[in-house]
């Protein structure tokens, strides 16, 4: 039932969207004086809507779409799932014990449930015996009490997952209480010295608060904004090149302004992008609820609700930049051309934060890309994962983002008013530059 | 009532409109002709503001055109003007509404119009699958969808087999019989003489005629066709002052005779070539309006 907040929040979501749909599908009705019959005034968000709600139902309908959707929310779904197959609670192991005196039986018992594992413990006659059920598979591990522990395969240092978890908090109990007995100490002793704890260190500065949890939940957030900026930034610059190639762009703008048709195709592409991200997440968190997966537990949920913040910024401000690039080309390998100095600072935006969130430490490097907008929606919430992020300094980001948005949209409409109707080549900036200012 | 007024427009060194002027009445079908790189297009996209103008204004009914009376008009490109990968239908649709239809009024005029165009059957199909000519058909339609004041069409009839040029015809004449004002160049010109009732014709820019086909047809010197067994080719008629050889057609020789020339000379020496089956006057065709208007 814990579910049930995420699970309404998602279809609530759904809803809004197809409400959104059929409004600027519908739109208003009422009438403009002098004109024919079956003409109507116009809409609430006008011809930008219209362009908006073309360019929605068209990539909706697409093929393309909805295969990559599917390979999203696979993704999503195994990335979510699979850990909690590795380290779930209800895994159950079996573990063979070998000459072990009784005390060792419940000294096993206590050290699954605190890894989180439930163990049954089967006596082998000998090690032999053991060993054989060990490689035939029938048990996961042996303790011999003589002072030996077997496993089937090495586990690594990096191993994390419950299985091998239990296996080294085994072997360092044991190896313990083997010391124990030989200095000596009573079994009061013993056990007084096994529950020592360390003594708690105090930093000056508060804690930063990042665990694994939020790294891992920022790594994905890094890849999802990635995929989804590529993929929609990509259907911008296509879309407007191929308006300018069909000449349906004159059609076009025969009614509409080009401001309205450029923000028109920014928004629905937009709008796809938001659905898309925001089902994936929230398919995320209820799927991670169902599971007990870790992605709603500690400061994770901000992580997320960061990567969907800068998804959006991402978008905002890239899309303009590629509109405009999509309007000086009018065929496909021109536009090749113009995909590699468009994505690189994207690609180095992305690849510095997908390094920096592997590492386990923000570089100055990051932080500094944090503040500039074509790097900030990977480095920003890169930031917020390891917890380096105040909310005046995540504000900032933002108001810098938007600020620079609104410049680069201004520039690009221009580019774009100017550009999508020139034919025969690619247009060059250079070319565009003495009419930009008029 | 359509008004180019004083229109020019340089790209760079090339002049595309030089002052050009003209008016294009509603009620008529009127066409726009001229050589290639006259200026056809950028005057055509000059009524939608594709352009800019260095000078120069357009105005509907008197008053210049923006964009609510650019929302009444229909515009056909010359190439494509439809997006490829969308269903005819949903196109149609979209188009009519950014026209300022209703969704409910511009799937029913979609409708009619591809069942008049004779397309309705592919509906549901992608652009790109349809064949040259049911694409032109849906071309057509797409400005008509929303029942405009005025059609602008830039060679709607290029590449049209004969059964879809008189499907397009009948709609243009159609239209402009229903008091619609009908604008659209082509370079074929016989399809024009039985379309239009009035022509534009322009070259480097500039206006150089401008009337009804009757008016241009019947203007300029007499002509007459001759035809004469066994001089197919009219070498008779060559050197005789005062008479220039138009056009050569199927034996039929088409001569221009000055205001000086008698037409007795000519028969005399039409009689000295050979039996003559055919000595008429003639109106101008519209081929040869345009050819001594551009200078070709």
């Amino acid at each position: 039932m814990k579910a049930l907040p995420f699970i309404l929040a998602a279809v609530a979501v759904v809803l809004l969207v197809r409400f959104g749909l059929r409004r600027i599908g519908r739109g208003r009705s009422s009438r403009l004086g002098g004109l024919p019959g079956g003409l109507r005034g116009r809409r609430l968000l006008g011809d930008t809507g219209l362009v908006a709600g073309r360019e929605i139902r068209e990539r909706l309908r697409g093929r393309v779409f909805r295969v990559v959707t599917i390979i999203l929310f696979a993704v999503v779904a195994a990335a979510v799932v699979i850990p909690t197959i590795h380290t779930g609670t209800t895994t159950r192991q079996k573990v063979g014990v070998v000459a072990g005196p009784p005390a060792l039986d419940s000294e096993l018992q206590k050290l699954a449930t605190a890894v989180g594992l439930r163990v049954e413990l089967v006596h082998e006659p000998d090690l032999s015996a053991a060993r054989a059920a060990l490689s035939a598979g029938y048990l996961n591990m042996v303790v011999d009490g003589s002072g030996t522990i077997l496993v089937e395969n090495p586990i690594s240092d990096t191993d994390t997952s419950a299985g091998a978890r239990y296996v080294r908090a085994v072997a360092t109990a044991l190896g313990a209480q083997q010391a124990f007995a030989r200095a000596g100490l009573t079994p009061e002793q013993a056990a007084a010295v096994a529950e020592a704890k360390p003594w708690p260190v105090e930093s000056v500065h508060p804690s930063k608060g990042a665990t694994t949890t939020e790294e891992a939940t920022a790594l994905i957030g890094v890849i999802l904004i990635f995929i989804i900026l590529t993929q929609y930034l990509s259907w911008i610059l296509m879309g407007v090149m191929e308006e300018k190639a069909s000449r349906v762009i004159e059609v076009l703008l025969a009614t509409v302004r080009p401001g309205q048709l450029l923000a028109g195709k920014v928004a629905g592409i937009g709008a796809v992008a938001l659905l898309q991200a925001v089902s994936l997440v929230a398919f995320a968190l209820v799927l991670a609820k169902v599971v007990g997966a870790n992605l709603v537990q500690g400061a994770a949920p901000l992580v997320v609700a960061a990567t969907l913040v800068w998804l959006v910024l991402g978008y905002a401000f890239y899309s303009w930049v590629y509109a405009a690039a999509g309007s000086l080309a009018e065929r496909q390998d021109q536009v090749q051309s113009l995909v590699l100095p468009l994505s690189a600072p994207l690609i180095f935006g992305y690849i510095v934060s997908l390094i920096g969130v592997s590492s386990g430490s923000a570089s100055l490097l990051v932080k500094v890309l944090a503040y500039l907008p074509p790097t900030a929606p990977f480095a920003m919430p890169t930031l917020v994962g390891f917890g380096e992020a105040t909310w005046w300094q995540f504000l900032l980001s933002v108001a810098v983002s938007v600020a620079c948005t609104a410049l680069v949209a201004l520039v690009a409409a221009r580019v774009y008013r100017t550009a999508v109707l020139r034919t025969g080549g690619r247009v060059r900036l250079r070319e565009l530059v003495p009419t930009l200012g008029k | 009532m359509l008004e180019f007024d004083g229109l020019s427009r340089r790209f760079g060194p090339v002049t595309a409109l030089d002052d050009l002027s003209f008016s294009v009445p509603s009620g008529q079908v009127v066409g726009f002709l001229g050589p290639n790189g006259a200026g056809k297009t950028t005057t055509m996209r000059a009524v939608f503001g594709l352009t800019d103008l260095d000078a120069g204004s357009v105005r509907w009914n008197g008053v210049p055109i923006g964009a609510t009376q650019r929302r009444r008009f229909g515009y056909m490109p010359e190439e494509r003007g439809l997006y490829p990968n969308m269903l005819v239908a949903d196109q149609l649709g979209y188009l009519g509404r950014l026209h300022g239809m209703d969704r409910h009024s511009a799937a029913v005029a979609t409708k009619q119009w591809l069942e008049r165009l004779d397309v309705a059957d592919r509906s549901t199909s992608k652009v790109e699958t349809l064949s040259h000519g049911n694409q032109q058909r849906v071309q057509l339609a797409a400005p008509l969808v929303h029942d405009p004041e005025m059609l602008v069409l830039d060679e709607p009839l290029s590449g049209l087999d004969p059964t879809g040029i008189d499907a397009i015809g009948e709609v243009l004449v159609e239209q402009a019989r229903a008091g619609r004002c009908v604008l659209f160049s082509s370079h074929q010109l016989d399809l024009v003489e039985d379309l239009c009732e009035s022509v534009a014709i322009i070259d480097r820019g500039r206006l150089v005629a401008r009337g009804t086909v009757d008016e241009l047809a019947t203007s300029g010197a007499r002509r007459l066709a001759v035809r004469v067994d066994g001089d197919r080719q009219g070498s008779w008629a060559q050197g005789i002052p005062g008479v220039t050889v138009s056009e050569i057609d199927g034996g039929e020789v088409r001569l221009v005779l000055d205001d000086s020339t008698d037409s007795d000379v000519v028969l005399d020496a039409a009689r000295s070539a050979g039996r003559v089956t055919e000595f008429v006057f003639v109106r101008r065709r519209l081929s040869e309006v345009f050819r001594e208007t551009v200078g070709q």
